[in-house]
């Protein structure tokens, strides 16, 4: 049965795509692109069919080529990794869809590489969230690495120092996580997660699983942009093509914090092996510190993309936050997160992308009354700025509401202040980023403010697509935010802590 | 003996290692590189990593430098490089990197122990049914093509992704 | 003093790759010239390498190669290497070339739009 190999799939399908594109572009340069997005449709689909398997018949375990684990390599898919995997192939059939004018156009590099190197890049996340095999996943996180450090490059000028700063600490992120690996196979013997999970507990508190835990948290630390390990973020997503940077923004961090959460919770069985050790208190904090420090920051920015690079670095605080407080309300809100997250970023940097490709920018000031000429594009602005700041029914308000409850239920008040606190930087520089955008001011040059340079100039349509659709889903998932933790997350907060 | 000859090489190793990283010439610093993978080849194969050791004196000693050289040929670099300066921040680095190896170190089971967990578990039944299985002597080359494949496959997608990478950095001809 | 010095010469080995890592680490880090500082990062990565090998030796073992004239002889693991960590590296090594490959593309774009590999004349073009 075809189902049965899904988890597999969910990576095959995208890479055999990659493949294929080069030697399709070569005959016929115009398929590349429906290629592309046909094959972010076809994984998208599948990830959904994976979801509602594991939904209905429960966790999913692949046994790649036959072989039992722990000599084989196993796939795992369980409700995080399936709503994750979902999440991710959705964002990303979006932005191929997205990037069509951009590669058309000429500023994302020539169509095949960048289609190519695209379709690499959603082939090893989706490895990355089904992996059940340490080893494997470093492989998948360098595949992805590569792949998104030539994407930012594309870029050139000064995208170029970007990617090549981006190159090093993401080597460093890597490299750690491997020491991690290592530290932990020195100890057990094995790479399975499931299999070091039962081996780690038996061993008691040891130094070397102490170091290897650090070097793990570290390098995905690294990986997800987590402060003081962000570095490389706000250059990178600023200076990278706009439709590279629309890919990666929404899905990158969060695989990284998934994998984190996938290493903590399954392997490493915290927060009752790391006895101890209050690694789950310092990731809550560093979480809280990155919410106030990149929010804080963003409200200092001038141009819209960094400053939507400051938040994007700000939002993962909330993620390492439910994380670290590891109870379930706070896990389900931080998965909730990883969505609402991907979805109104997503929404932000296209319209980004939207704005720069239209107005010719993307400082704020550029944005000078684009509520007249992108009408479209600003209502999706506004939506998402509602699910930043955390306004109901958008989604953002949900998944802070339910780490909330989280921090409150584990006695942390002061988090609970500092979640709400990230609430109000969110609103100061998302009004920043709307009073640009659609209070009349006057320009630099003096101009009356209600003269509105230019006529109508609406994103085009393989732009707006993908931006009405990330908003009625923001919208959507936030009215629908019961259903989908009781549904999913509740399941998906609860495998880690028993 | 060979214990005598192992640290000598290791000790090589750092030096050369610290001399590729100190010398101001870059053609220089990449050949001296050049010797530091061929040398690292060396000790791993003295491990009976043989497998490794030749993969890295073709990847990490030849084509690493076959790129590092194309690079510099292609860029011809006039300027050396000076002297460096380091940050505060670096020195943690540095410090915590050091001190979290050190630390590890401390309880290691003693080197090459044949009773190890790694020695213990998973890795037997590789060597005890491996030809049985997969019908390939070498063991390494078992667990690479059959028991651990979809690795090797994504490994080569790595390939092809830094290929495919190239592809969109560097124009055929240049501008 | 001297048992510090048996703990150190009983754990040799192991100081290797804590030198080479910490070298490799600091070049990437600190060094002010960007082709350095892959070199630096060549170094890094094959010492992580050099420390798998060396957390998986096994004194007196041989390859392992089981020759096909062994037939129905039972195979002793004890007399062989862990072949696990090798199939491992090799992907390792693999993967630390592609990075290298790219990064050097990236290089030669850089020296392409600034003239040269120094990261503060850079940084002071930008």
């Amino acid at each position: 049965m075809l189902l049965d190999h899904l988890p597999a799939l969910l990576a095959v399908v995208p890479l055999v795509a990659a493949l294929a594109l080069p030697l399709a572009g070569a005959v016929r340069p115009r398929l590349v692109y429906p290629l592309a997005v046909g094959a972010g449709a076809v994984t998208a689909v599948l990830s959904l069919l994976t979801l509602e398997r594991v939904l209905t018949r429960g966790v999913m375990r692949y046994h790649v080529g036959g072989w039992p684990p722990p000599w084989g390599i196993e796939l795992v898919v369980d409700h995080l990794s399936a709503f994750v995997a979902l999440t991710v192939s959705g964002l990303v059939a979006l932005a191929l869809l997205y990037a069509g004018p951009a590669v058309r156009s000429g500023t994302a590099g020539s169509p095949s590489p960048f289609f190519a190197l695209a379709l690499l890049y959603l082939a090893s996340l989706m490895g990355i969230v089904v992996a059940g095999d340490l080893f494997n996943l470093f492989v998948f996180l360098e595949v992805a690495s590569i792949a998104s450090y030539a994407l930012v490059a594309s870029g050139g000028g000064r995208a170029l120092m970007a990617a090549f700063r981006y190159i090093l600490l993401g080597t460093v992120g890597a490299s750690f996580y491997l020491l991690g690996v290592g530290h932990l196979y020195l100890l057990t013997g094995t790479l399975n997660m499931a299999d070091l999970s039962q081996r780690l507990p038996e061993l008691g508190a040891s130094r070397v699983l102490l170091v290897a835990v650090g070097f793990l948290v570290i390098g995905l630390g690294i990986k997800m942009a987590l402060v003081p390990l962000h570095g490389w973020l706000p250059d990178a997503y600023t200076y990278a093509p706009p439709a590279v940077t629309a890919l990666i923004a929404p899905v990158t961090t969060k695989v990284a914090a998934y994998a984190l959460a996938r290493v903590l919770f399954s392997v490493l069985g915290a927060p009752a092996a790391l006895a101890g050790i209050p690694l789950m208190s310092v990731l809550a904090w560093a979480g809280g510190a990155a919410i106030l420090v990149g929010g804080v920051l963003a409200i200092r920015q001038n141009d819209l993309r960094r400053l939507l690079a400051y938040s994007s670095v700000s939002q993962v605080g909330y993620i390492a936050l439910g994380i670290g407080l590891a109870n379930r309300p706070a896990l389900a809100g931080a998965y909730l997160h990883i969505l609402n997250h991907a979805m109104m970023k997503g929404c932000l940097f296209f319209a980004a992308g939207a704005v720069a490709a239209r107005l010719g920018g993307s400082a704020l000031t550029d944005l000078r009354l684009m509520h007249r000429r992108m009408p479209v594009t600003t209502a999706c602005i506004v939506v998402a700025a509602l699910s930043m700041i955390g306004i109901p029914p958008a989604g953002g308000f949900f998944s802070k509401w339910y780490l909330l409850v989280g921090a409150l239920e584990a006695g942390h008040t002061l988090l609970a202040g500092v979640i709400v606190g990230g609430g109000l930087l969110a609103a100061a520089y998302m009004f920043k980023v709307l009073e640009h955008a659609c209070l009349a001011r006057p320009d630099a040059a003096g101009h009356a403010s209600d003269e509105s340079p230019g006529g109508r100039a609406e994103a085009p349509a393989a732009m707006l697509i993908p931006l009405v659709a990330l908003s009625v889903g923001i919208v959507a998932v936030g009215i629908w935010s019961a259903p989908i933790v009781s549904g999913v997350l509740w399941f998906a907060a609860a495998a880690g802590l028993e | 003996m060979s214990e005598v000859l192992n640290a000598l090489f290791l000790a090589l190793l750092v030096i050369l290692a610290g001399a590729a990283v100190r010398v101001r010439d870059l053609v220089g610093a990449v050949l001296i590189l050049s010797a530091y993978g061929l040398t690292m080849s060396l000790v791993w194969a003295g491990m009976g990593a043989v497998d490794v050791a030749f993969t890295e004196a073709v990847v990490g000693a030849g084509a690493s430098t076959v790129f590092f050289l194309a690079t510099l040929l292609r860029t011809l670099p006039r300027e050396q490089p000076r002297e460096r300066r380091a940050r505060p921040a670096t020195l943690v680095g540095v410090l915590l990197l050091g001190g979290l190896l050190l630390l590890a170190i401390h309880e290691f089971p003693a080197w090459s122990d044949p009773a190890s967990p790694a020695s213990l578990h998973v890795s037997p039944r590789y060597l005890r049914d491996g030809y049985r299985e997969t019908g390939a002597p070498n063991i390494v080359t078992a667990v690479l093509a059959d028991y651990r494949a979809y690795d090797t496959l994504i490994e080569t997608v790595v390939i092809f992704t830094a290929g495919v990478a190239c592809w969109l950095l560097l124009p055929r001809r240049d501008p | 003093m001297t048992e510090f010095l048996a703990y150190a010469v009983e754990r040799y080995t192991y100081w290797a790759y804590v030198a080479l890592m910490l070298i490799g680490f600091y070049a990437m880090i600190a060094h002010g010239n960007l082709l350095k500082k892959l070199i630096g990062m060549n170094i890094f990565q094959t010492a992580i390498i050099l420390f798998f090998l060396s957390i998986s030796a096994k004194r007196g073992a041989t390859l392992p190669i089981i020759p096909p004239e062994a037939g129905e002889l039972v195979v002793a693991p004890p007399h062989f290497m862990n072949p696990l960590p090798h199939a491992l590296m090799l992907t390792a090594i693999v993967v630390m070339v592609g990075t290298l490959g790219v990064a050097l593309a990236v290089l030669i774009k850089i020296h392409r739009t600034y003239r040269t590999f120094e990261e503060d004349v850079i940084l002071r073009q930008t």
